[in-house]
């Protein structure tokens, strides 16, 4: 109060950064502001263009408009190894430890320290030892630097990830979601090393999907949507629901005219203290006919709900009943009881790429085009020109490898091969990612008609107008938990489901 | 225009190169001796051919269904000797040809099941398994033989002796069983259920997975398949050496590796067909006979077999093919 603080030294600063690909703007005037010893917040949905921010600040891309100024010197990065030398290190959400090395190699591998003897260069081990010993002791874990990665925790990895861009003493820090994947002890305590990272004077960039993170840690926030900045904010007026309402913005969603669904009573699909290595004591009840939403973000959980269904992950304990008869999962029985699977990963997990359009259509129910074995081609080509004219297939023909399609064609050929079988459990995760609106649509239209037909659906998805949309019920997964269920037509579902994706309390 | 249209010509004849490069290459090998050896280019020495090559297109047919599933398997050298000590000896001691040829078989059908237990049951790595697989059952003929080859009376059964060396009109009768084989082989991998469910494994092990798929299963299947291929073309070798060696058959396996990398080159997208291995085939046993008949030694065979499959596989994938070749 009428003291003047001194204002704090920026470190790095950027003024109207943007980045476009192939026409389009991803990112666009962003002005960003760095202070030594700050820790500056940023968050935003899955694409609203923090990891495009990041790469533009770490050289992965040059900025297509604006400039980077450091210290107040402009910089132009031609690479990563430039914005290094410059002093801007990131620690990836990847874990990029290599398991069979010890910590201390770890910390050094690519940058090993070195000594000479008799003109050649061999690396010294005594030097990295004591170098990795002091970093880890400024960051306050005590763990032997000879310790295989390979027996090391979720997060000490992280700590020692942390460790090895911390020997190169960097100015600007950038930590891509460095507590997923922690348990609840772990994230504090992680939270507070980097917390105590702020007295040596860096800039730390720390990204994060969890509200509560970004109320405890953060100096500032800067909340990222549709590849603009919406705004600064200080702690002091930072409040979870001023975020939420940020990262929302104002638009308006059409409420697909679904019908009420109170008729939905039977129980086609119910999940009862489920364990797996990610879910942790997950129980639901999908119902016969309904549209059943799981938003969660990524890492939540939400995709390991399908997977444990599918029988693609192992269920360490509890049980799911299908029809109210038991079920122990696995893809092959998951597919004979009527349970499909539209995996989130189209192009890893849902195509194959060489095969045509007809082949990948036919896969999953080959036993219905064929007679004791043998293929019927006609039926083949029918039931394909039958989808492609369905769904609007945009191709050259039923032959044409998937691989030439468009994303929005390729999740239209998954969907059609669960769509020659009458299977009963749909469990649609992401099934719009990366497609573009008319493709969304006409999916969110033909899951709407499945669902009226009868069948039931999981739809899982981080995305929340779509859940809103389309979904009669809405679940939110956080951690591996089920953590509240929300009315999408109630009123301030919108905050409440965001604030719940984000970890936030739930007030039920 | 007329420089777009000149690409379009360009980019045609480029994926025509990609396609047909190794079949054209065939066709130029087949010239190339055809003028160079004298008796190359006779029928005598044609049946001859395609006599030698019926084992080896038979192997590599097998080895066809396993690299389609993405697999590998490197016991089929070792196997093929098994399988003749085994077929011999139980020759011997019944005289009755039907008996060996199911103890052959069999033994053939147990080493492509241990290696499909181990491979796609365990989860080996297919290299490690197989070549496991194949390191014992080296030892096994050793111990069984002493490393002694197994002779026996040629006229101990009409039928054995004409499994190799018999004729039906003026084809011989592994010639017949070599088309025969080349026919299923097309037929079970572009119209059953079995041969589109194993290229969706080897296209994308996720995917099929996901897709409800037993990829177990199948891959198992290959390698019975596999392991059955070897029983047949080692009962040929037996016929037509009218013994039993316990070192024959070794070159089978890099031959048939030769072979099948080479129809990955063919048609297109980089996946083994029937009719590619039948090309890869062809191949690699006009070089065994032209080369032998121009006098080349033998270590220079095996150079020229390497480089032709080294330049086989670098020219395909400059002509823009996916290399599907993992392990």
């Amino acid at each position: 109060m009428g003291i003047p603080l001194e204002k704090p030294r920026v470190v790095l600063e950027t003024q109207e950064i943007g980045k476009e690909f192939n026409g389009v703007w991803v990112l666009q005037n962003i002005d960003f502001e760095l202070a030594a010893g700050e820790i500056h917040t940023l968050v935003g949905e899955n694409g609203a263009g923090k990891s495009t921010f990041i790469k533009l600040l770490s050289g992965v891309h040059a900025p297509s408009h604006g400039r980077i100024t450091m210290e107040g010197r402009p910089v132009a990065f031609s690479g990563v190894r430039d914005s290094e030398t410059a002093g801007v290190r990131t620690v990836h959400q990847e874990v990029n430890l290599v398991p069979f090395f010890n910590v201390y190699q770890n910390i050094f591998v690519g940058a090993e320290e070195r000594t000479r003897f008799a003109g050649v260069g061999f690396v010294n081990d005594r030097e990295m030892k004591k170098k990795a010993a002091r970093v880890l002791e400024q960051l306050g874990v005590d763990v032997p630097v000879t310790t295989p990665a390979y027996e090391l925790d979720a997060s000490l990895e992280r700590i020692v990830q942390i460790a090895k861009v911390l020997v190169h003493s960097p100015k600007v820090l950038i930590l891509d979601e460095p507590t997923t994947s922690l348990s609840e002890e772990k994230r504090k305590t992680l939270l507070q090393i980097i917390k105590g990272l702020k007295t040596t004077g860096m800039g730390i960039i720390f990204i994060t999907h969890n509200i509560e993170e970004v109320m405890e840690i953060s100096d500032r926030v800067t909340v990222f949507r549709d590849g603009a900045k919406i705004g600064t904010v200080e702690r002091a007026d930072a409040t979870p629901a001023k975020i939420v309402a940020m990262m929302l913005g104002h638009e308006s969603f059409t409420i697909y005219k679904r019908g009420d669904c109170s008729s939905c009573l039977d129980v086609d699909l119910e999940l009862k203290g489920v364990w797996t290595d990610t879910l942790k004591d997950l129980s639901l009840e999908l119902h016969r006919g309904e549209i059943l939403g799981i938003a969660g973000v990524v890492g939540a959980g939400k995709s390991e709900i399908a997977k444990a269904v599918f029988g693609l992950d192992r269920i360490r304990q509890g049980h799911i009943t299908l029809f109210d008869r038991k079920y122990e999962p696995s893809p092959e029985t998951a597919v004979s009881r009527g349970i499909a699977l539209v995996p989130e990963e189209r192009q890893a997990q849902g195509l194959i790429p060489n095969f045509s359009i007809m082949k990948n259509i036919t896969l999953t129910y080959l036993d219905r085009f064929a007679r004791g074995g043998m293929l019927d081609t006609g039926r083949e080509i029918e039931a394909a020109e039958k989808y492609i004219d369905l769904l609007s297939i945009k191709t050259s023909g039923y032959a044409q490898p998937v691989k030439y399609l468009s994303g929005g064609n390729q999740q239209k050929v998954v969907l059609s091969r669960w769509l020659n079988g009458d299977f009963r459990v749909g469990l649609f995760d992401e099934p719009t990612k990366g497609i573009d609106v008319k493709a969304k649509e006409d999916i969110y239209a033909l899951v709407d008609q499945l669902a009226r037909n009868g069948k039931s659906i999981l739809f899982l998805s981080s995305y929340l107008p779509e859940l809103l949309t389309i979904c009669d019920r809405i679940l939110v997964v956080h951690g591996g938990r089920i953590v509240g269920e929300f009315d999408p037509k109630s009123e301030n579902a919108r905050e409440s489901i965001m604030h719940a994706m984000l970890g936030g309390k739930v007030a039920q | 225009m007329n420089s777009a249209h000149i690409l379009t010509r360009v980019r045609l004849d480029k994926n025509f190169l990609r396609k047909y490069g190794t079949v054209l290459g065939a066709v130029l090998i087949f010239a190339v001796f055809s003028v160079t050896a004298n008796n190359f280019f006779t029928a005598g020495n044609l049946f001859l051919l395609l006599r030698q090559m019926s084992m080896l297109t038979i192997i590599a047919l097998g080895f066809t269904f396993v690299m389609a599933a993405g697999g590998f398997d490197m016991s089929i050298g070792n196997a093929t000797g098994l399988v003749s000590i085994l077929f011999a000896i139980v020759l011997i001691a019944t005289h009755n040809f039907m008996a060996a040829l199911l103890a052959g078989l069999i033994a053939g059908a147990v080493v492509g099941a241990v290696n499909g237990l181990l491979v796609a049951g365990i989860g080996l790595p297919d290299f490690i398994g197989t070549f496991a697989v194949g390191s014992i059952l080296y030892g096994v003929k050793m111990l069984i033989t002493k490393g002694n080859p197994i002779f026996f009376d040629k006229n101990v059964s009409p039928l054995f002796l004409f499994v190799g060396q018999g004729y039906v009109g003026p084809v011989p009768f592994p010639v017949i069983l070599m088309f025969l084989f080349v026919a299923l082989t097309i037929v079970t991998l572009l119209k059953t259920t079995l041969g589109r469910r194993v290229y969706a494994i080897g296209g994308n092990f996720t995917a099929a997975l996901y897709a409800g798929i037993s990829i177990k299963r199948y891959r198992f299947i290959t390698f019975l398949i596999s392991g059955l291929s070897v029983s047949i073309a080692a009962i040929i070798m037996t016929s037509r050496l009218g013994s039993a060696q316990p070192l024959a058959g070794e070159d089978f396996l890099l031959d048939a590796i030769s072979v099948v990398f080479l129809s990955t080159t063919m048609f297109g997208e980089g996946e083994p067909t029937a009719s590619g291995t039948f090309v890869g085939a062809l191949i690699i046993s006009m070089l065994n006979n032209g080369l032998t008949m121009l006098n080349v030694a033998y270590y220079f065979q095996y150079i020229t077999k390497g480089l032709v499959v080294i330049f086989a596989v670098v020219l395909s994938v400059v002509l823009g093919q996916r290399l599907r070749i993992k392990f």
